[in-house]
């Protein structure tokens, strides 16, 4: 099953068959993944190392946007609520939307940017100058040291960001809602009414399966890169531009799944 | 009947095609242990699609590659690992790890064999290094070497693992004629010295007459030709001749 991973499919397809031929590579990549995962082979050194790239190096570009992200909530949500005398509410729109929507999808979509399109070009660069092939003929597994480190630490890391994430959002709506006049007690006091651990836990659970999506689709990119440094740069637009459109439509069905009943 | 133990590799009815087209046709070659066997033919022959699938790199459409008593072809990818490291491949552009040092990419293969302590893989990665003339490069990264440096530290990773059989991607192509005189007089040391089975492909015809014991001409995926050097210097067959020709005509002694 493995095989196909590698074997390298030249001819052209019409857009039905290239989506089969994409959700195919992506079940044989996830499912090689898991297998490897159940090994307990694994590369610590290659994901210590990942896990510095794609958590700690992302911290600053997720508090960022997310701070902003609750302070530009905060800015519509407390001046209009406050039209009602009700602006101290602005705290509980900000912490829900945070912690459901914001928190998750921006720290997916800021590290499938930062991170996925780095995992696409490094792998792709790999793939054309056949380090993939040496790799193989060492009898090293590209799997177990390529997919599995990249995999695991996403799923790690993502959520750890999102709890980051969530902290820079919610204050980011503090220091407007303050700036506006809605006292700083009753800001916190309507984020601890309104959101509750089952919307932390679920946004957690959304930015995993986001995690996924970034890391196997920067690989299965990267994986099926071919030709020179022009195949690199398709496999990188391809991975940033395909883990966005995935992200949006599965934060769909999770929100759909997770929240649409609470 | 041939014995398992006479060949390094035999390579029975070999095709392997791609959509439609047919890159591989029907090859049938025994590469004897001990010799330097060179796989001789233009670009598009076919000769790294063959090299790639005696290493189990590329899987063939039919056929068998047998290495010892085992068919490479219809091995899984995880069986494959131990066959492999029976054999060294020393890649066209070197294919070294560009974030690894020197070293590091030597012992590469090594690190995943856990009976090997670090202390001992260091030694291995400089005696190595030593062997294919090659000192205080260790902690150099790819992007710092010339490109018959690469090679060398290629050839160095290869043999790390310890391999009966070390396979050449096109050794010399790219580089000036003295450091292709030294990879030749590496690749033939490798099989008198440590009396390893080499396997050279390339279309530099003067590399390939120093090296080989033997010779395969290949030409669209198919052997039109096989003997020693001057069986295939003294070929009658058309290809064989227009290609040394070719090659004669294009050399620098030509020159006027």
């Amino acid at each position: 099953m493995e095989e196909q991973i590698w074997t390298e499919v030249s001819e052209k397809r019409g857009a039905v068959s290239a989506v089969l031929h994409f959700v195919g590579s992506m079940g044989l990549l996830l499912t090689a993944s898991l297998r490897s995962m159940a090994s307990f082979r694994w590369e610590w050194r290659e994901i210590v190392h990942q896990m510095a790239f794609i958590g700690v190096a992302s911290v600053p570009i997720v508090a960022i946007t997310t701070l902003f992200s609750g302070a530009v909530l905060a800015l519509y949500s407390a001046s209009l609520l406050m039209r009602f005398g009700a602006g101290s509410l602005s705290g509980g729109a900000v912490g829900l939307s945070i912690a459901r929507e914001i928190a998750p999808v921006l720290t997916a979509i800021m590290v499938a940017a930062r991170c996925g399109s780095a995992i696409a070009a490094q792998i792709a660069s790999m793939k054309v100058t056949e380090q993939i092939d040496a790799m193989r003929a060492l009898a090293v597994n590209p799997i177990s040291y390529l997919v599995v480190p990249r995999l695991v630490a996403a799923l790690v890391m993502l959520p750890i960001l999102c709890v980051v994430a969530n902290f820079a959002g919610i204050f980011g709506g503090a220091f407007v809602a303050s700036a506006l006049g809605v006292p700083s007690f009753a800001y916190f006091k309507a984020v601890q009414l309104f959101t509750d651990s089952y919307d932390l836990t679920g946004g957690i659970i959304k930015v995993a399966v986001f995690a996924v999506i970034v890391a196997l689709v920067g690989c299965q990119q990267g994986l099926s890169a071919q030709g020179g440094a022009a195949g690199v740069g398709h496999a990188t637009t391809r991975a940033v531009v395909i883990s966005m459109v995935l992200i949006y439509i599965t934060n769909y069905f999770l929100a759909d799944l997770l929240f649409a009943k609470t | 009947m041939r014995n398992a133990q006479d060949y390094a590799v035999r390579v029975d009815n070999l095709v392997y095609r791609v959509d439609s087209k047919t890159i591989l046709d029907s090859l049938n070659l025994e590469i004897r242990r001990g010799e330097v066997l060179s796989i001789m033919g233009g670009s598009g022959s076919g000769k790294t699609t063959l090299l790639k699938c005696i290493v189990g790199l590329l899987k063939p459409t039919s056929g068998a590659i047998w290495i010892g008593e085992q068919n490479m072809a219809v091995l899984s990818e995880a069986q494959r690992a131990p066959l492999r490291r029976t054999l060294g491949i020393v890649f066209q552009y070197a294919a070294l790890f560009d974030y690894l040092t020197v070293e590091q990419n030597v012992i590469f293969g090594l690190e995943r064999q856990r009976d090997i302590k670090r202390s001992e893989m260091r030694k291995i990665a400089r005696e190595r290094l030593d062997w294919v003339g090659l000192s205080d490069v260790e902690n150099l990264y790819p992007s710092q070497l010339s490109g018959g440096m690469r090679k060398r530290v290629g050839l160095a990773r290869a043999l790390a693992t310890d391999p009966q059989t070390v396979l050449f991607d096109e050794p010399t192509s790219g580089l000036d004629p003295i450091t292709t005189h030294q990879i030749d007089s590496l690749i033939t040391r490798l099989n008198r010295e440590l009396n390893l089975t080499a396997v050279v492909v390339s279309h530099d015809v003067g590399s390939v007459l120093r090296v080989s014991d033997r010779i395969a001409m290949l030409a669209q995926g198919r052997f039109v030709e096989t003997g020693s050097v001057t069986e295939i210097l003294h070929s009658s067959n058309e290809q064989v001749r227009a290609f040394l020709e070719a090659a004669r005509s294009t050399s620098v002694e030509s020159a006027p």
